[in-house]
């Protein structure tokens, strides 16, 4: 039953080839740090299925961002676990993130013919990077809001264009409510969005040309 | 290749990973669920007795109008809202406490004292002094709260 399903789906739309490139793809005999990547592609998973819960609730203003915080964190039957997956995962997502590249680099997996996946990878670092910096004003707490004055000061520093950005990213002067509405849009439109056209790159790039193999002395 | 009933390797391999992936999904979706549908059947807060007023401000047979606040919670935002609660007796003895929003379409009906009547201004519902209706389209009595009576103080059970 389950068979003439997949064979009638499969005469339909091809899915066999795609399962078959994805996950019946030969790879060299490798280690268990080339799982590195698939981890943090597991916790991006992670943080997209709690984030999306916590838009359920949560509402970037100034006069419930915080209240809705902890409304989920104390009122909802696993607001704390959804909460915390979320918060614990997006130190995880960094962690892992660097450590695979710490991984194509030590194992040369950025040469030819995978510069361009290094680049993509390169991308989706500053992507992830990015995701903590707009995440950590939103609780906004008296910790978010001054590591936000924080950070967006240090945007300030350029010559001639610093105090633009620093305006830019502030949405003015001052940490407002156009702050935490701009973090919040970059944190659950623009960086996902780009964050999965990039990972769909990566990964097509993957597939596409295999991984390498460790480097032997002789090579 | 393999002795007949045993697991191959790959086979192995293939239960584990979906077991595990299995346990992985379940482990985000029942607390998902729990998150997404917890407001939903999270009852009504506990309702708590509310002082209306001194039992001698009731006058014996005449509805009397008491004002009363009660704190509503959504989420979390806190409202105040105001209950007007008409209190009656006949005796001095038993009350009877009645919400004066109209069981018709959540109108506020008032006591009309010269015509021993609640009238509602929407639809011409008309309700006689224990809050039965006496005519015009409300399907049921003005709503009864539970009373109680403490130190001369009138309470009502509501929230």
């Amino acid at each position: 039953m389950v068979t003439r399903f997949a064979n009638w789906l499969n005469e339909r739309t091809g899915w066999r080839a795609v399962w078959e490139a994805i996950f019946l793809r030969k790879v060299p005999k490798v280690n268990w740090f080339y799982t590195l990547g698939s981890a943090t592609l597991f916790v991006a998973l992670n943080q997209a299925v709690t984030g999306i819960l916590l838009t359920l609730y949560y509402v970037p203003t100034p006069d419930h961002a915080y209240d809705s915080v902890q409304y989920i964190t104390t009122q909802l039957p696993a607001g704390w676990l959804i909460r915390g997956l979320h918060h614990w995962g997006a130190s995880a997502m960094v962690v892992l993130a660097v450590l695979h590249m710490l991984r194509v680099v030590y194992f040369a997996a950025y040469k030819y013919p995978r510069e361009f996946t290094w680049f993509t990878g390169v991308f989706l670092l500053i992507v992830v990077i990015g995701f903590g910096f707009t995440g950590y004003l939103l609780p906004w707490d008296q910790k978010a809001f001054w590591a936000t004055t924080v950070g967006t000061q240090i945007a300030g520093t350029p010559p001639i264009i610093g105090d633009f950005l620093l305006r830019v990213m502030r949405g003015g002067e001052n940490l407002s409510a156009l702050t935490l509405a701009r973090f919040f849009g970059a944190h659950v439109w623009v960086l996902p969005a780009a964050l999965m056209l990039l990972v769909g790159v990566h990964l097509y790039l993957v597939i596409r040309n295999g991984i390498s193999a460790p480097p032997r002395k002789e090579d | 290749m393999e002795d007949k009933g045993k697991l191959s390797r790959r086979d192995f391999m293939k239960i584990a990973t979906l077991s595990i992936g299995g346990l992985i999904s379940l482990g985000w979706a029942v607390p998902a669920v729990a998150y997404v549908v917890g407001p939903a059947v999270q009852g009504n807060q506990a309702e708590e007795w509310l002082r209306l007023g001194a039992t001698s401000k009731i006058e014996l047979g005449v509805p009397t109008l008491f004002k009363v606040t009660v704190k509503r919670q959504t989420g979390w935002i806190v409202n105040e809202e105001e209950l007007s609660v008409y209190a009656l007796t006949e005796d001095g003895r038993n009350y009877i406490a009645m919400s004066n929003v109209c069981t018709h379409l959540g109108c506020r009906v008032r006591w009309i004292a010269e015509q021993e009547s609640f009238f509602c201004p929407c639809h011409n519902g008309v309700f006689d002094k224990q809050g039965n209706v006496v005519a015009g389209p409300p399907p049921k009595p003005l709503n009864q709260y539970e009373v109680k009576v403490e130190n001369d103080q009138l309470y009502i059970l509501g929230g």
